[in-house]
């Protein structure tokens, strides 16, 4: 590292540093290197940033002084910068007030940062997201890796809030105000190339290794970065910002409802206000950010976002087992679409079947997922590569993960893990894809059915976040720990789920849609239905979900629940031929992907709400007997489970939650404390 | 110096090789070294650890990899106490690097080193003429404007056409599929040996990937798993159908099959001595026990691929093995052809007698003791990393079959022929 000298003024104990290092060279320039205490990636917390201001101080002084001629920001973590601001502390801020005095003092950090007289300079690799971004906003000029890993992004709106450190006002005037709003209302990471060419960075290097003397020759050149000008500049100023503020209005409607996430809203009417002003701008965004952040809902999707991480900790940590090659047996829409799901997350698959033609017409379809995927020819080439079409089955002996989704017949299954069994590698994971059979059945005739679990997907593989693992009787533990470690490889959500008919997701919506179709049966408006689902918060109304997964496949769960024959309507439009979407009518008549409905009815308000609340009702209750049953561990992960499974109002913190705070009347004083030991992250 | 320490092999990994300008078109020889040496680091995870040294090289290479294996290996997490070697023998680059390290170790100069090898003719260096990259380097010497306009006196455009790398041979102006033609021609070489000995190289290396032979010797790159110039549906009457290459005449013998393509990709070996294996808790898969190079004199008219008939002599004589003490053998398949005239002179008793100076033919090989994992026109050719490969390959090999003896053999460009033996724990 740097030589440091001795002089007095660069003596930096007396900072009394934890979550940072701060040294000074032999050119006089400090390097604060963000490296927090018993953490593995660094979070905005409290005691950093309080730290962070010490070292302000202390190069505000040495500045003035010429003892140090700029100051340099790098992470002391290999593989991540700044992910964000510690969302475990904002539990304590749960009043406006509160809120106001906790963004303050990081503001007038932030303004320091950017008023100092020597040059401030980010060196990033790895993820600087949220509060990380709105720090190196306020630095001088910014240098990246041109890495993979390094990404820039606001996911604020994904907790129900936008930025609240001035990030809104720093990042348009630096930026211009399309790109800027456009991450902030989205939400999605950027790459360095991309933030490079937005403004975001300044510069970029190709390794790590040459971030410091990056850093050093922008600190030593005085570099300045450039902020918006031109045309960029002129978006944020009239008319363009009226017009700009509409469109992303209407587009933004398109994609939530305002009343159950309100914060990209309130981030427009603020631009649309003060978007021209870069001081009124900083001025009003605390205003705007702290009902948001005290809101029911921030806090409901904070809790999402634990109950995220919880799921990913149902793999072990430090599990020595990193799985490269998957063979999937079975190339029907589920198999071929796993595949080229493992292919997509850079894996090699070979994937099997009786018929060489489904093979092809599984590989095919996969075309789409790698070409949005991979951006480049030669990655795309590589992906189609790595999905490799085996009829005779002889990638067998080389997978990690053995995945079977073959017709659900039992004999069958088990004949096939029967022959199977003893041709798998030492350590690989064996497991069924089935949705209706025991795991304990099918394991029953092996020689080792203590290895066989069940990985549950869900359809379309692609856009499903939650994957079952489901534990058998006879499952071992190491076997459930891997096929958990595999889900995460895949970047989906584990959920450990004991073997029971429908296991978690399946049994909870069943009743729900049962439940709904039977309201059709009985005469109610199909659509106010699904309206009245969709005003509660989910993402699509029971009768349409119905349509899309098929009736003969939700017949097909009726049955396996014993619910069958509950719903008349159904079965007749089932033996009638008419499944849904995949035959172009079932409850709805389908054209172009999307169910007819008729324009616009006006149903009220009042009446939608309470339709909505009874339509949940069947869910919510089963997910208590989920619970009491133990099908999986806690409240929480019924909670995770049935949120990204079936994409259960996220607002609302889970259909357990939901119930307790209505049963309180109202939201609960403080969210159940986060379990994690990990500091939680905005970062995904 | 007392006694010399045995050279232990501990294992190799190497990138999938991919025909130039396919998957790994975006990438330099930087990017596929380091993978390379990464994925070898975490085989065996040498995370943090120093190495005593790092030797390798690029035939293709950029002015600006001047030292192309401290480069990359700076872009590992090996220790960056260890320093970096770069250096160039053709396609015996990395095999020489191992030859180097071997005797380092033996000696006791060190105790670690990773020999390494990258290529790439996806990411060609492409230069000035030499006349106007002089008047650029004076450029940046002159002070005044009027200096610097003088430089370019008597400049004609043609001074701008940009040179690429030429793949002739410097003393000869023949391309290495010219010269192997010479050589089929001189040793009676076939068109149908040439293709049977390709599509075997094809057939072994598939049974090879088929049985997972390879997967612990591969590591994943730009997400590439597997070589794509490798052709498990290969049919011998395909292979008769094709045009030659190289002599378009009805005398020419060679093909796009049987000889290997242009192709990118890297790899990497660790080597030591057996104590500081045992310290790691490494287990040693083999032990390079000789080693030996030595050139011709193509350009006074001998055959430029037949340098190795030389270097397997003399270490022969040197070990004092004969061919039938070998369960391996290694012939690097340059070109089918060249492996083929190769087999033919050590079993030409004039041959052997006038050139090689022993009493008669070196004998036939058993040639089902030969690449018997598939070689170079199956697995595509990136000249440096060959003789990682090879090296990753043969230890493995011996290492699976509980000891045995392996020889390598390896032609360069050039006229030299790097040759190597490996042995089993219990051979030595």
């Amino acid at each position: 590292m740097s030589e440091t000298t001795p002089h007095a003024l660069t003596d930096t104990t007396s900072l009394d540093l934890k979550d940072w290092r701060l040294e000074v060279d032999v050119e006089k320039i400090a390097w604060a290197t963000f490296d927090r205490e018993n953490e593995s990636a660094n979070a905005l917390g409290r005691r950093p940033i309080e730290e962070f201001g010490r070292i302000i101080d202390f190069v505000e002084k040495a500045g003035s002084e010429g003892a140090v001629v700029g100051l340099a920001l790098l992470s002391g973590k290999p593989k991540s910068f700044i992910v964000g601001a510690d969302i475990n502390e904002f539990a304590f801020l749960d009043t406006e007030a509160k809120v106001l005095d906790g963004v303050q003092p990081v503001n007038a950090l932030l303004d320091r940062v950017e008023a100092m007289t020597v040059p401030v300079v980010a060196a990033i690799h790895g993820p600087c997201v949220g509060g990380g971004l709105e720090l190196i906003l306020a630095c001088h000029y910014r240098v990246g890796t041109r890495d993979e890993k390094t990404k820039l992004g606001f996911p604020e709106v994904k907790l129900g809030i936008f930025p609240g450190f001035n990030g809104t006002a720093r990042s348009i005037r630096q930026c211009g105000a399309v790109p800027a709003m456009q991450a902030m209302l989205t939400g999605s990471m950027i790459r360095a190339s991309k933030a490079r060419a937005q403004g975001f960075l300044d510069r970029l290097v190709d390794n790590p290794g040459q971030l410091r003397w990056a850093a050093r020759k922008a600190i030593l050149r005085k570099s300045k970065s450039k902020k918006a000008g031109g045309f960029k500049g002129l978006m944020a100023q009239w008319p363009a910002r009226g017009f700009l503020a509409s469109k992303m209005r209407s587009e933004t409607a398109k994609k939530v409802r305002e009343a159950h996430y309100p914060a990209p809203f309130r981030l427009i009417d603020l631009f649309e206000k003060h978007g021209g002003s870069y001081a009124a701008m900083k001025a009003q965004e605390p205003k705007a950010f702290a009902p948001l952040m005290v809101s029911e809902t921030s806090r409901n999707l904070r809790r999402v976002f634990f109950l995220s991480e919880a799921l990913k900790n149902e793999a072990p940590k430090g599990l020595n087992w990193k799985p490269l090659r998957v063979h999937v047996i079975g190339a029907g829409t589920m198999g071929a679409d796993i595949a080229g799901w493992c292919v997509a997350s850079g894996m090699e698959v070979t994937l099997q079947d009786l018929s060489p033609e489904q093979i092809e017409t599984g590989i095919k379809a996969q075309g789409k997922l790698f070409k949005k995927r991979f951006k480049t020819k030669p990655l795309q080439a590589a992906a189609k590569a790595r999905l490799i079409p085996d009829p005779e089955g002889t990638g067998l002996a080389r997978a990690d993960v053995v995945i079977e989704a073959i017709v659900e017949k039992l004999e069958i299954k088990q004949a096939l893990f029967k022959d199977i069994e003893t041709k798998l590698k030492l350590g690989a994971v064996m497991a069924s894809n089935t949705s209706s059979l025991q795991i304990e059945d099918i394991a029953e005739p092996l020689n080792d059915p203590g290895r066989l679990i069940g990985i549950h997907f869900f359809n379309p593989v692609a856009q499903m976040p939650l994957v079952e693992i489901v534990r058998g009787g006879q499952s071992r533990d190491s076997e459930v720990e891997k096929g958990a470690a595999f889900v995460n490889a895949i970047g989906k959500y584990p959920l450990i789920v004991k073997s029971v008919p429908g296991f978690l997701v399946n049994r909870v919506l069943a009743p729900y849609m049962m439940g709904a179709m039977g309201r059709v049966d009985a005469g109610e408006d199909k659509e106010k239905i699904d309206e009245a689902a969709r005003a509660f918060g989910m993402p699509m109304g029971p009768i349409e979900l119905a349509d899309t997964v098929g009736l003969d496949v939700c017949a097909n769960v009726g049955q396996i629940l014993g619910l069958q024959n509950a719903v008349e309507g159904a079965g007749r439009l089932v033996e009638g031929g008419k499944l849904g979407k995949k035959t172009g009518e079932g409850f709805y008549v389908w054209k172009d992907g999307k169910p007819v409905k008729t324009a616009e009815k006006p149903f009220a308000k009042r009446e939608l709400e309470t339709l909505g609340r009874e339509l949940v009702e069947p869910l919510i209750g089963e997910a208590q007997k989920v619970l009491d049953e133990g099908v999986v561990r806690d409240a929480d992960l019924v909670d995770a489970g049935v949120i990204f499974g079936t994409g259960f109002a996220p607002f609302r913190g889970g259909p357990l939650h939901f119930k307790s705070t209505e049963a309180e009347g109202g939201p609960p004083s403080s969210t159940s404390s986060p379990q994690t030991t990990q500091s939680a992250q905005a970062a995904e | 110096m007392s006694t010399l320490r045995r050279v232990a092999i501990v294992g190799g990994v190497r990138t999938p090789f991919c025909r130039s300008g396919t998957l790994y078109a975006d990438l330099s020889n930087l990017d596929m070294m380091s993978t390379a040496l990464q994925g070898l680091v975490d085989r065996f995870e040498l995370n943090g650890t120093h190495i005593d040294e790092v030797v390798g090289g690029a035939v293709v290479s950029h002015a600006k990899d001047w030292n192309l294996a401290r480069e990359a290996l700076l872009r590992t997490r090996l220790s960056p106490s260890t320093p970096g070697i770069t250096l160039t023998q053709a396609c015996g680059t990395s095999l020489q690097a191992a030859l180097g390290i071997a005797a380092k170790i033996a000696t006791g100069q060190i105790d670690s080193g990773i020999a390494t090898g990258s290529d790439t003719t996806s990411d060609p260096p492409i230069v000035f003429t030499k006349k106007f990259a002089q008047r650029l380097a004076t450029l940046t010497k002159q002070k005044t404007m009027m200096d610097k306009l003088r430089v370019f006196k008597g400049f004609s455009p043609g001074e701008l056409a940009p040179q690429p790398p030429a793949t002739a041979e410097p003393q000869t102006g023949l391309g290495m599929g010219q010269h192997c033609e010479l050589m089929a021609k001189a040793w009676d070489v076939g068109r149908q040996e040439q293709d049977q000995l390709a599509f075997e190289s094809h057939r072994k290396a598939a049974a090879a990937y088929a049985e997972g032979f390879l997967d612990d010797l591969l590591v994943p790159c730009a997400g590439v798993f597997k070589d794509n110039n490798l052709r498990e549906d290969i049919r011998i009457e395909k292979l008769a159908e094709l045009k030659t290459a190289f002599d378009k005449s009805e005398a020419g013998t060679l093909t796009a099959a049987n000889s290997t393509p242009l192709t990118d990709g890297a790899g990497a070996v660790l080597l030591c001595s057996e104590d500081w294996a045992r310290e790691r808790g490494l287990k040693v898969q083999a032990y390079l026990a000789h080693g030996q190079h030595v050139g011709n004199d193509f350009v006074a008219g001998e055959g430029l691929l037949m340098a190795p008939t030389l270097a397997v002599a003399k270490l022969l004589k040197r070990s004092g093995l004969t061919f039938a003490d070998f369960d391996y053998f290694e012939i690097h398949e340059a070109f089918a052809a060249q492996v083929l005239a190769t087999l033919k002179a050590w079993e030409d008793d004039a041959y052997c007698r006038e050139r090689l100076g022993w009493d008669g033919a070196l004998g036939p090989i058993d040639r089902t003791k030969m690449n018997v994992k598939g070689s170079s026109i199956a697995f595509g050719h990136p000249f440096a990393a060959t003789g990682a490969r090879i090296l990753g390959g043969l230890s493995k090999l011996i290492d699976a079959n509980g000891g045995g003896r392996g020889l390598i053999s390896v032609c360069t460009a050039g006229g030299m022929g790097v040759a190597a033996i490996l042995e089993g724990a219990e051979a030595a």
